[in-house]
């Protein structure tokens, strides 16, 4: 987790590219871009998408920069953020282009550990204090593997083995708890 | 669809999430667009949700993805490229409304190199007009040398404001932009291209779309903002 001083250190570089200082923008390409990369990969689990989704996400921050403001949340995960969205946005376009048959579980399949191996699922946790434990298994399962590994509720329910009615509620469920829990 | 504070709040959950999806999404970044008590839900879930990102284990991307950024945002100082060279040349054709386009930055462009399904031997050129934070591309690009025409397929695309018409356009490396006429939104759009715009278009692989009184530019050449610039990929 980024430090403070890090974050701060983040908000300055920031405000020097939303005044468009191209030194400070490849400050904080050095600084930010492994672990962008490293969420997009995870995500997506394509070397090439990821390396895609990482540039428009630059792409946008050098835009958009002035847009921030503290209510979007510390300067890494607006900028993190940022990434995950153009990631999904382009695992969508490119799943639309495909056949239907082609397997629901590739993400799956790939001959890692699992769907949610057991360092994100401690990580979880321990970044939404503590309020991840207060969910059901299942309802902390489909939030974590729509996050980190981009599932639609289709995906979800063939990993999952259950209907897809069920997973949506575990979801939907899910995040109304946590929020709850959050607001707490 | 009512916006009660229940619905916004479940929604906000799912969009930051990523499990509300296609015109689902749609609607509520129109939503976002709307109200600020709905985009703070969303903030308050970017927070959030935004602190699981942090822990994932970094991976250094290739330097290819910081000299594609560099390329992208500026392309006139990254020198003998072998990218188009529209600065070279006298009397080059300015963009008119490109200040307007990097500065507001109202539309963030994109492409996005769309996978085929099964490639067709003939399709050469491809592409998505895409807008940042929809889920879907505006339109889907293919040119197909066989049947010498381009073809666009409108996805998310909405039509134009009362009046008004888009308007597509080749841009050329060098010269004034060519219309490729007003586009229907809707319907797919086809237009058989002679072997001189052909070769204009398989050249610069730049297509742009401006906004134009009904009917289409009455100069012959784009009047209003430029909307979209899309680059299109060989297959």
């Amino acid at each position: 987790m980024a430090t403070d001083t890090e974050q701060d250190e983040l908000m300055g570089l920031l405000i020097a590219v939303a005044r468009e200082d191209r030194q400070a923008f490849q400050r904080l390409y050095e600084k930010i871009s492994g672990r962008m990369f490293g969420l997009c990969l995870k995500l997506a689990s394509q070397r090439e998408l990821a390396e895609e989704a990482v540039q428009d996400a630059f792409v946008q921050i050098w835009h958009h920069a002035g847009e921030y403001h503290d209510e979007r949340g510390a300067p890494l995960s607006w900028m993190l953020t940022i990434a995950r969205y153009r990631t999904l946005d382009l695992m969508r376009s490119r799943k639309a282009k495909k056949t239907a048959g082609d397997s629901q579980l590739e993400y799956v399949e790939d001959g890692r550990e699992g769907p949610l191996d057991v360092s994100l699922r401690s990580a979880g946790v321990a970044e939404l204090t503590g309020c991840l434990e207060e969910l059901s298994e299942s309802q902390r399962d489909s939030i974590l593997l729509t996050y980190y590994r981009g599932f639609s509720h289709d995906e979800l329910s063939e990993t999952l083995s259950s209907p897809i009615g069920t997973v949506k509620s575990w979801v939907r469920r899910g995040l109304i708890a946590l929020k709850r829990c959050l607001e707490r | 669809m009512k916006k009660t504070s229940e619905r916004i709040e479940a929604l906000a959950a799912e969009y930051v999430l990523g499990s509300l999806r296609g015109p689902a999404r749609r609607r509520f970044e129109r939503w976002m667009m709307e109200s600020v008590r709905v985009r703070q839900e969303v903030w308050f879930w970017e927070q959030k949700l935004g602190h699981l990102g942090e822990r994932i284990e970094e991976a250094t991307p290739p330097a290819s993805v910081w000299s594609e950024i560099e390329r992208r945002l500026w392309p006139q100082s990254m020198g003998a490229r072998p990218a188009p060279a529209a600065n070279d040349g006298v009397g080059h054709w300015l963009w008119p409304g490109w200040s307007l386009l990097a500065t507001a930055a109202a539309l963030v462009l994109a492409v996005v190199l769309l996978q085929q399904p099964a490639p067709q031997d003939d399709q050469r050129l491809s592409g998505a007009i895409v807008q940042a934070e929809l889920s879907d591309p505006l339109w889907l690009v293919s040119e197909s040398a066989f049947e010498k025409q381009l073809k666009l397929r409108p996805v998310a695309a909405t039509a134009a404001e009362q009046g008004k018409d888009y308007e597509l356009w080749i841009v050329p490396d060098d010269g004034q932009p060519v219309s490729l006429g007003v586009m229907p939104v809707g319907d797919a759009y086809e237009v058989i291209l002679d072997d001189e715009t052909r070769k204009l278009l398989s050249s610069s692989r730049t297509l742009a779309i401006s906004l134009e009184p009904a009917g289409g530019s009455p100069t012959g050449a784009p009047t209003g903002p430029i909307l979209h610039v899309a680059k299109l990929y060989e297959l």
